[in-house]
């Protein structure tokens, strides 16, 4: 028996990036609703899309980091990469969520409309938040090996769907979209980019924060059920 | 050697269908309330439906899409047949390929039925002179339904509730395609004839086959491994 409180491997992680995450935050939404200059036409309807735009990055990123968490459970079927999977397209689901509930509110104060279908990249936020709610009903309704295979399976096929679903919608291309990075650059002034940046990387940091939350809280689940086995049958 | 372990597996669904005759007829019945069912919903029996061909063509195929794919593993899980082939020296590419062509002529078949159908029922101005077009549309859409319905198909096949889950996986998928099938669709039929927008959609189908093709080779093998 030893005194000392066994620590959950990547604790001091989650509580650094936490922390990190939480003073990004605060420094970002600080600068972009007091200090970042007003839109001269949409005044401050225009502040959401500091957030709208990061998340919507963020999202992609946390599928892209579940389609290679997939592929690496298929390589060495270690739990650990089922676990970073889940975590990862929990977090993305979530803040694809919020990308079509921001852009819908953008939408309703540019458009006069919660929402426009001739809208490319709503529509298809709209897609990937159904393709990647379906990996919840598959992993829930499969046991075990099974479970975390076929989820490791899926979050690669789902994100080879995310593109597709980008390209159908804009093969008859319509563009209401405001679109603010082309290819010759960010089509906004520098004070607004360096709000912007900020933003981007406190919802980054808060991505980081919750994949480890999520992570550790998986390992204690996991050590949970160990000791209480051990204690079942000593 | 691949070649004749693709072809006798193929064979196997084909007579089996065959024999029973299940599954097409019910896909093309299901496939014609389909028609009569949103030719009521949308309640325009007066209306002109022109513009909206190419998406109830579409709409209907998808859901017909579902019911085939769902139906094809049946014998497989049923009547064990499918412990039988993971034990034979069959690599697991050619199942997926052969039960991706069993697929895909279930597919056609409902298509030779529906095209037409769609024809009849909603389209006024030229249609059948753009029949060839549509068909090259349909066999591309059937090879993106049958590689995508392959692999959800296998993924759901295991699972509890396996008939609510396959929908769920694969429609979503399916959503691309429906666009684009839709679209090329309309390109053609009733009177716009874009033939630069026709083209880009089937770019595009072509695109969204070699993508599935490419992520089932890579999983396919994961998905029948106990």
């Amino acid at each position: 028996m030893t005194d000392t409180p066994a620590r959950i491997p990547g604790e001091r992680a989650a509580l650094i990036w936490g922390v990190l995450a939480t003073i990004l935050v605060v420094v970002a939404s600080i600068g972009v609703f007091l200090v970042a200059p007003g839109d001269a036409d949409q005044g401050i309807v225009q502040r959401i899309f500091y957030f709208h735009v990061a998340i919507a990055i963020v999202s992609l990123v946390a599928f892209a980091v579940a389609c290679v968490a997939g592929i690496l459970f298929l390589r060495t079927r270690r739990e650990r990469w089922d676990d970073v999977g889940e975590a990862a397209i929990r977090i993305g689901l979530l803040f694809s969520v919020l990308v079509v509930i921001t852009g819908s509110i953008w939408a309703k104060a540019s458009w006069g409309t919660w929402w426009v279908w001739s809208d490319p990249r709503l529509v298809t936020y709209l897609i990937v938040v159904l393709i990647y709610a379906a990996y919840f009903v598959l992993r829930s309704s499969a046991e075990d090996d099974r479970r975390m295979r076929y989820s490791a399976i899926y979050s690669i096929a789902g994100f080879a769907s995310v593109p597709l679903s980008f390209y159908s919608v804009r093969v008859a291309e319509s563009f209401v979209h405001p679109v603010v990075f082309t290819r010759g650059g960010a089509n906004m002034p520098g004070s607004m980019l360096v709000w912007f940046v900020v933003s981007q990387a406190a919802i980054l940091a808060l991505f980081i924060a919750l994949l480890e939350v999520e992570l550790v809280g998986r390992r204690s689940e996991r050590a949970l059920r160990q000791l209480v086995l051990r204690l079942e049958n000593p | 050697m691949r070649g004749r372990q693709l072809a006798a597996l193929v064979r196997k669904d084909l007579r089996l269908e065959l024999r029973t005759r299940e599954t097409i007829v019910a896909m093309v019945l299901f496939a014609i309330v389909m028609l009569v069912i949103l030719e009521f919903g949308l309640g325009t029996r007066d209306g002109d439906l022109t513009r909206f061909a190419g998406g109830l063509m579409w709409v209907t195929l998808a859901f017909t899409a579902v019911l085939g794919v769902g139906r094809s593993y049946v014998a497989e899980r049923e009547q064990r047949v499918l412990d039988g082939l993971l034990v034979a020296p069959v690599p697991r590419v050619v199942l997926l390929g052969a039960k991706a062509i069993a697929i895909l002529i279930y597919m056609a078949a409902v298509e030779v039925v529906v095209i037409p159908l769609v024809g009849i029922f909603f389209v006024k101005g030229p249609y059948w002179d753009s029949i060839g077009w549509i068909a090259i549309t349909a066999l591309l859409a059937d090879v993106c339904i049958a590689l995508a319905g392959t692999l959800f198909s296998g993924l759901a096949l295991f699972t509890r509730a396996r008939d609510l889950i396959l929908p769920v996986l694969f429609l979503p998928a399916l959503v691309p395609v429906v666009i684009a099938g839709a679209g090329a669709t309309h390109a053609v039929a009733g009177g716009p004839h874009d033939m630069s927008e026709w083209r880009g959609y089937c770019l595009f189908l072509a695109a969204y086959a070699i993508l599935f093709a490419l992520v089932s080779v890579a999983t396919y093998d994961a998905v029948f491994d106990d």
